[in-house]
């Protein structure tokens, strides 16, 4: 049984993060501008907020475990960025256009998740996957995982994915020094876990040894510091089975949690003043804490119900 | 008078470096008695023989290792040591605390002011001190069968054992293994007893503090952990971490010094023997 202690702090947690993301799109922050084409020269800042606040949305209203006033937010969050992204027509013109690029994919499964669907992002997707261009695009290891499991939430058909070959190919998957892990490796780490288990849905689909690893070292790497990874550390501890690492690193990341709901990324510099500012720096830090929070209690509630 | 302190306090590190060193040339040099001054040296100096309180039966350990008996010199030295430092504070001194990652050793000549008090209280520092005490008694009696050590223990080692181990609680292996770390002199071939049992019974926390040791830059918490691990695998046990590219590793970004070249090297050595000294 996970301590009820840790349970109304993810509750609290996530439910403020969220509602901190909410209000900051209330404010007009997280908007794409008007005059956004399909070649946007650089998605992880044009509709990178968008893609993960629609992933923490699609987890809350996918896992259920949370009430009603959050289930509203959380729709909302997603109305909006799939207002944005013009009911996904950027994402389908971007994806009909740079055929072997993953990121048009990787944003829609989180609408897709939630139910929003575009008929022909569909089609195309199921076609693009039968091309070896697109198959054999040079992508690192979990960004690879996290392209199968977008084609196994979205539903395609096409070629099943080798996922113990996928997982084997990881950081991770070759269970490597636990003293040599960075910054970098810690995020290849909790993304592998991540769509290895589609977000805490599939617990048991993280091999063995892997899951060993990293439940004997995550408490460890929870002392970095970075306020982002450790929130992914802790969604990771709880993907994958019954919590290992305690109290303690939920504290922590509520003792720094503003009254506003905002999460500071890190505590080597003060949070901006200018509220766009502090959005753009800490909206990724607040999307972690929202998953933290609905993954865990959700895991502790016995399970999400996993998404068709 | 700070400065006065300070540069007494910079002449014994001195010293524990230079012996330390020469521990190490012994050791290497196939398991030799450490050369404990140069040639003509009546009485030993006083930072000799503080610098031979702390390292304690790490001195032993080229013979220990290299399957000799344990020299007489050494061991007369070893208990002269004793008497000159009586005070349990050299040993707490030996150990680096669990925050700092610049702790420096320190050491107090009697009449000194006391060095800071260790974050885990004076009992745990006195806990640490009795166990180092007890494996010198042990290796000292060993050696030296017919010479009365006031202070020390007798022949027998499972007699005059101290009361406690440092207690390892489930969420609370970081602080354990750091007391572990303090007490890595006991991770010699030869000696065997409740701390040995407690090592042996958690390779997984001992391992943990290692890999937390390294991410933190403690470089030397994380070459006497190493060193516990090295002796429990020589035990015949399963380890959850792979111990040689950590020591190879702290060879590489380390602090240089001597005291962690030593630790390092016994855990190699360990590593060549059954743990009980023996060469399989």
């Amino acid at each position: 049984m996970t301590d009820h202690r840790l349970l109304a702090t993810a509750q609290q947690l996530g439910s403020r993060a969220m509602a901190w993301l909410h209000a900051s799109h209330d404010q007009g922050f997280g908007r794409l501008s008007d005059d956004i084409t399909i070649d946007l020269a650089d998605p992880n800042n044009a509709y990178k907020p968008l893609g993960e606040c629609a992933l923490a949305a699609s987890l809350v209203l996918r896992d259920g475990v949370t009430g009603p006033h959050d289930a509203r937010i959380a729709r909302e969050l997603l109305d909006f960025g799939w207002t944005q992204l013009r009911e996904g027509n950027l994402l389908y013109e971007r994806q009909l256009r740079h055929l072997v690029m993953t990121d048009p994919l990787e944003t829609y499964v989180h609408f897709a998740r939630a139910g929003y669907r575009h008929p022909a992002m569909d089609e195309l997707l199921e076609s693009l996957g039968r091309l070896r261009a697109v198959r054999a695009a040079e992508i690192l290891p979990s960004r690879r995982l996290a392209v199968a499991n977008a084609r196994r939430v979205v539903g395609l058909r096409n070629q099943p994915d080798d996922w113990a070959a996928l997982a084997a190919g990881t950081w991770l998957g070759a269970t490597p020094e636990p003293w040599a892990v960075d910054w970098m490796t810690g995020y290849d780490i909790t993304h592998t876990v991540f769509h290895l288990t589609d977000w805490g849905a599939r617990p048991e689909d993280l091999p063995e040894p892997m899951r060993d690893y990293v439940r004997a070292w995550l408490d460890i790497w929870l002392e970095v510091g970075q306020w982002d990874l450790a929130g992914e550390l802790l969604v990771v501890d709880s993907c994958i089975g019954e919590p290992v690492t305690g109290l303690q690193g939920w504290e922590a990341l509520a003792a720094v949690q503003r009254e506003d709901g905002l999460i500071p990324r890190d505590n080597s510099e003060p949070v901006a003043e200018d509220p766009a500012q502090a959005f753009q720096d800490h909206e990724h830090t607040a999307v972690v804490a929202v998953v933290a929070g609905t993954v865990t209690l959700s895991r502790a509630l016995g399970g999400a119900a996993v998404a068709a | 008078m700070p400065t006065a302190d300070t540069s007494l306090r910079d002449e014994y590190a001195a010293a524990v470096e230079r012996l330390a060193g020469r521990t190490l040339d012994a050791l290497r040099g196939a398991g030799g008695a450490v050369v404990l001054a140069g040639p003509g040296t009546a009485a030993a100096p006083r930072p000799l023989l503080a610098a031979v309180r702390v390292l304690g039966p790490d001195l032993f350990a080229p013979q220990l290792l290299g399957g000799a008996r344990p020299d007489e010199q050494t061991a007369l030295l070893l208990a002269e040591a004793r008497h000159a430092f009586p005070s349990p504070i050299v040993a707490a001194t030996a150990a680096t605390s669990a925050t700092s990652a610049t702790a420096t050793d320190t050491l107090a000549a009697p009449g000194a002011p006391s060095p800071p008090v260790d974050e885990d209280g004076p009992a745990g520092a006195a806990l640490i001190a009795a166990w180092r005490d007890w494996a010198t008694g042990v290796l000292l009696t060993r050696t030296l069968p017919s010479v009365t050590t006031p202070g020390f223990p007798g022949p027998d080692p499972a007699a005059p054992r101290p009361e406690h181990v440092p207690e390892l609680q489930p969420p609370a292996w970081q602080g354990w293994s750091v007391r572990m770390a303090q007490l890595s002199a006991l991770a010699l071939p030869g000696l065997d007893g409740p701390v040995h049992e407690a090592a042996r019974a958690n390779t997984l926390a001992l391992a943990r503090g290692t890999v937390r040791s390294m991410l933190r830059r403690d470089h030397r918490v994380a070459a006497r952990l190493a060193r516990w691990l090295c002796w429990t695998q020589a035990q015949g046990l399963p380890l959850p971490l792979e111990v040689e590219p950590v020591l190879e590793r702290i060879q590489v970004v380390g602090d240089g010094s001597a005291r962690t070249a030593l630790e390092l090297a016994i855990g190699e050595a360990l590593l060549a023997t059954d743990g009980n000294g023996a060469r399989p």
